[in-house]
């Protein structure tokens, strides 16, 4: 579905990303691990259209998407929730709701849309007219959720959803995510939670100053020894 | 009893006064929200909106409803290219000292503007003596003439449809998006270049409604846009920057300081006076009368 040849990228003279290939397919969880600044956000946000490649591939569903400006992916099925979360802070909750089907014109559509995100988190709906910018970090990132499955993407990529909330709203976002993949979503997550991760996930790609070091199922690399001894600390 | 009804008198002034001077300042206050852009050049669409209702009563022969309507829509069209010509290649190119080079670029608009108004049309004064004849008295005191009163009651028409554009339209939704958070408003599919464009010309727009509707108490000339873009520019800094429904009582209060300070002091010191009151008001509060901390936002 979405495939990734021989990536780089560069912040000026600073290369980030080295020689990245990954492929994500249809229906699957796939997680990218790393520790910080091994360049998991960059890849995201390459794949995105908001860095640009210098070398390199993409493609989405058999069409080239390398560069191409961030609106044009989100009509055609990709949906990024960013560590930031970017959400519009003096716009209602269902505001920003409404803002993630800005690609979609069928009001029933945005209709179905909203009912769906508002079983997947009944506490939205409680908020639904409170100002984004005044909720909780875990409300927030709900929202955030939320506001990616409006449009009904193909793709829901997720960069560090349990960054910065407690132990109880981790567990929440998780367990969306763990529901979201009995839909027919594909997921891409990135995360620094590797354990937890590592148990929703089908495959993962682990990434190291900017190339990928390791790959395979979920299952061979919780029994992979190199992991187990950096990101799961048990030696 | 003469005392109440020379407040009355001031009150209604300074009202009329204010309205058009908020309908300036939403234009640039929405700019200088969505776009982050200084605009400097915001006057000389007040100018060409006045010469455009001008060409539309004596040229085109229209009706003064409809030649105001033909400035805004003809504003809206120059502040497109204006947009896409100007501004928007230097956004593709380099944000980096974005304010300062934007403002720069809008000081260089603002004089190819004048200059070459004056070079087609002349520096003459050309106005109308009236567009709706006659005089109006509200509450038996003073006259007002009747085209200060459609002035204003076009510019609030205005800023109530451009209110209730931002808030319940998908563009209008929009635009919102994009002054609190551009990369979330192009991670839900928002074209940003359009959203600059249609801000910006908007903005024009709404300049040259006010330019418009004054044409028959101002006449068009090239430098005419100065003076209105010093009075928006006042209520932007003594609201707070990009605070776009605060620049709606930001016009209506130094409306009001010039019309006191005209009436206490004499015409010649309304600048004088608003900007010494607008000083005291920033020594209290620096980032003006509406702003507010923390969440970074421009359009509530």
């Amino acid at each position: 579905m979405l495939e990734i040849r021989q990536l780089d990228v560069s912040y000026g003279y600073l290369q980030v990303i080295w020689g990245v290939s990954l492929k994500i397919n249809e229906g699957e969880v796939v997680a990218i691990l790393g520790t910080n600044g091994a360049g998991k956000t960059t890849l995201l946000k390459t794949v995105m259209g908001l860095l640009t490649a210098s070398q390199g591939t993409i493609t989405f569903l058999g069409e080239e998407i390398t560069n191409l400006p961030t609106f044009k992916l989100i009509k055609r099925g990709l949906s990024f929730v960013s560590e930031e979360r970017n959400l519009f802070p003096a716009m209602t909750v269902f505001e920003n709701l409404i803002l993630g089907a800005y690609t979609v014109r069928d009001k029933k559509k945005i209709n179905d849309a909203l009912e769906y995100v508002f079983t997947l988190f009944p506490r939205l709906a409680e908020r639904k007219n409170q100002l984004a910018g005044t909720m909780s970090g875990g409300e927030r990132q709900m929202l955030a959720i939320a506001r990616g499955l409006m449009h009904g993407p193909r793709m829901l990529i997720l960069d560090e959803p349990s960054m910065g909330l407690s132990p109880m709203n981790v567990e929440a976002v998780f367990e969306t995510i763990t529901r979201l993949r009995s839909g027919q979503t594909t997921i891409v997550i990135v995360e620094q939670n590797v354990n937890t991760t590592l148990r929703i996930a089908d495959r993962a790609y682990v990434l190291e100053q900017g190339r990928i070091v390791l790959e395979g199922t979920s299952a061979e690399l919780r029994s992979n020894d190199q992991v187990r001894e950096m990101y799961l600390g048990i030696c | 009893m003469e005392m109440l009804q020379q407040s009355w008198d001031i009150i209604v002034t300074a009202i009329l006064r204010g309205g058009l001077y908020a309908l300036m300042a939403v234009g640039l206050s929405l700019v200088f929200g969505v776009m982050n852009i200084a605009n400097f050049s915001h006057g000389e669409f007040y100018m060409i909106g006045s010469y455009f209702a001008f060409f539309g009563i004596t040229e085109f022969k229209f009706g003064p409803l409809p030649s105001i309507i033909f400035a805004g829509l003809a504003a809206f069209a120059i502040g497109m290219i204006v947009e896409r010509g100007v501004f928007n290649p230097l956004r593709q190119k380099s944000k980096k000292g974005w304010l300062m080079n934007t403002f720069l670029l809008t000081l260089g608009v603002s004089i190819i503007m004048q200059n070459g108004v004056r070079m087609i049309w002349g520096s003459r004064y050309r106005g109308v003596t009236q567009f709706w004849p006659g005089r109006t008295k509200i509450f038996t005191s003073m006259e007002i003439a009747n085209d200060r009163l459609v002035a204003f009651i076009i510019a609030m028409i205005t800023i109530t449809l451009l209110w209730y554009f931002l808030t319940y339209t998908r563009t209008g939704r929009a635009i919102r998006a994009v002054s609190q958070d551009e990369t979330g408003a192009s991670l839900m599919g928002i074209d940003l270049n359009w959203i600059h464009t249609l801000t910006f010309a908007l903005s024009c727009m709404l300049a040259a409604i006010a330019g418009a509707s004054l044409l028959s108490i101002n006449p068009a000339f090239p430098t005419m846009g100065v003076n209105p873009l010093y009075k928006s520019w006042f209520v932007l800094i003594l609201v707070g920057m990009g605070n776009i429904w605060g620049s709606i009582y930001g016009g209506l209060i130094v409306g009001l300081l010039e019309t006191i300070s005209i009436y206490r002091f004499g015409a010649g010191w309304q600048d004088v006076i608003s900007l010494i009151i607008i000083i005291l008001i920033l020594l209290v509060k620096p980032s003006g009368l509406f702003a507010k901390k923390g969440v970074k936002s421009v359009l509530e």
